[in-house]
């Protein structure tokens, strides 16, 4: 039976197993390119996703909405003692309230003073998160905000409170926002009030650890961190969160931004700053010193 | 009757193609943002393996290797590696599949086993030879043992659902070859 089976496949198994290779070869060749020019397939990946993911929303937002629906339902379930928790909060936060419009109409009078402006090329777009990454191992979302909507790579994402992510990967319709938790997610932060720089360097958890502490002893769990707008890439200020020590000892972030419910990003337009492109000048009273291999400048002078 | 059996091979090639894209539907909701360290079955690999145990000739190699790359692609993992062993692995139960037809459930169960967990090992020793960041274990453990452990629900949804059984002996392929 075995040889009357092979004999029947004379033409299908040679062919077959060509095939198979062929497969094979396209797949392994597929990695190696990836890991060889990962931009390259970086690219080709979110254009992928970019048209598959947008046209499954119109099943996806009713499935999510459903899903969040039946878990608010099981938090109904502990309504009254939330409430009396709320209700204690609420009388502290009074006091707090008052501080703060104390300490806003403070400030507002002293920016006066000053005449300050606030940088006015801080203004963001707010899109919605379309689809996470889909597996435990990443930690991204993908945004229906893209390139169409001016997105660059490396703008820093925020829900309303605190920093969320940095855009990581943009198609036409879509990007992906890589999560501070995701664990190739670094991002410079400054500790106040110490001012101590470190690294807030995801790694998977819940709470990412801070790294490269300049010095240790002035960091206190409760600290706030805020990012430093080193490298130039990240605005700085911008809020991650609050200093927390885990059992072992270890500093990390315990992050502001609400991520059990990621659904409104706001990506903040940073427009870098202006690079220095030319070598220094020296300023004569006549103006600008020639350079030597720099013709133009010698025909102004007399 | 080679019309109508094409036919049923077409839409049986297509319904695994949907079936991915349900379980791909599923994980992408943006449900889950908050890391945890478990994970549940990789429903992609577990089903594929059922499939090419019952019946090859609806899952040809060409089909599963689009697929995989899609899940790749899709999840953020690293483009080609776990679809070329995925596919080399069911590839090899694809041959294993006559044999393991006349042995028990215990076997076909233990044969997945030995192939899922060489897909798993393979996939993070050469991930570690090109100098990629390796997951975390226990992650890679958690979704590697409730594979294992869900195997046979998926069999049963296969088997029950969607109608996908083995072959009779004797019985006749959609291109008239005894299977």
């Amino acid at each position: 039976m075995a040889k009357d089976r092979s004999s029947s496949n004379d033409f299908t198994g040679p062919l077959r197993r060509l095939l198979l290779a062929v497969l094979i070869l396209v797949l392994g060749g597929t990695f190696l390119l990836w890991r060889i020019d990962s931009p390259r397939v970086e690219r080709f990946r979110a254009q992928i996703t970019d048209r598959i993911v947008p046209n499954l929303d119109w099943a996806m937002a009713p499935v999510t909405g459903a899903v969040n629906l039946f878990r608010n339902f099981q938090s109904y379930q502990r309504l009254s003692d939330q409430n009396r928790e709320l209700r204690s909060e609420l009388r502290q936060m009074q006091a707090w309230k008052e501080a703060a419009l104390q300490l806003e109409q403070e400030n507002a009078r002293l920016l006066d003073l000053n005449k300050v402006r606030l940088d006015p090329r801080l203004t963001y777009i707010t899109g919605v998160v379309l689809a996470d990454s889909g597996s435990p191992f990443r930690q991204s979302v993908l945004l229906n905000v893209g390139a169409r909507d001016g997105l660059v790579d490396g703008w820093a994402t925020m829900d309303g409170i605190g920093l969320v992510g940095r855009i990581s990967g943009v198609a036409q319709n879509t990007a992906r926002v890589i999560l501070l938790t995701d664990a190739s997610s670094r991002i410079p932060a400054v500790v106040q009030p110490s001012g101590q720089r470190a690294m807030v360097a995801g790694d998977n958890t819940a709470a990412p650890p801070l790294d490269f502490i300049e010095n240790p002893d002035l960091v206190r769990p409760g600290d706030r961190v805020i990012s430093s707008g080193d490298g130039g890439v990240f605005p700085a200020g911008l809020l991650i969160g609050q200093v927390a020590a885990d059992p072992g000892g270890r500093l990390r972030v315990r992050l502001a931004a609400d991520y059990e419910r990621l659904e409104f990003l706001r990506v903040l337009r940073s427009h870098g700053k202006e690079p220095v492109s030319d070598s220094a000048h020296i300023i004569t009273p006549e103006g600008p010193l020639a350079d030597a291999a720099d013709p133009a400048p010698e025909a102004l002078q007399p | 009757m080679t019309d109508h059996s094409q036919t049923r091979l077409w839409l049986m090639r297509a319904g695994f193609g949907f079936l991915v894209m349900v379980v791909l539907f599923f994980q992408l909701l943006p449900l889950q943002m908050v890391p945890r360290n478990w994970t549940g079955p990789d429903l992609v690999l577990g089903f594929a393996c059922a499939w090419c145990l019952r019946r090859p000739e609806y899952v040809p190699a060409w089909s599963l290797a689009g697929l995989f790359l899609l899940t790749d692609l899709l999840l953020q993992r690293p483009p080609g590696l776990w679809a070329l062993l995925a596919l080399m692995g069911c590839e090899n139960l694809k041959v294993r599949g006559r044999s393991l037809r006349d042995g028990g459930f215990a076997t076909e169960w233990l044969t997945v086993c030995v192939v899922v967990i060489a897909i798993t090992l393979a996939n993070r020793v050469i991930l570690a030879l090109v100098l990629v960041p390796l997951p975390t274990p226990t992650l890679t453990l958690s979704e590697l043992v409730t594979t294992l452990l869900l195997y046979p629900l998926m069999v049963l949804v296969t088997y029950g659902l969607m109608g996908v059984r083995r072959a009779a002996p004797g019985e006749l392929d959609a291109v008239g070859q005894r299977i």
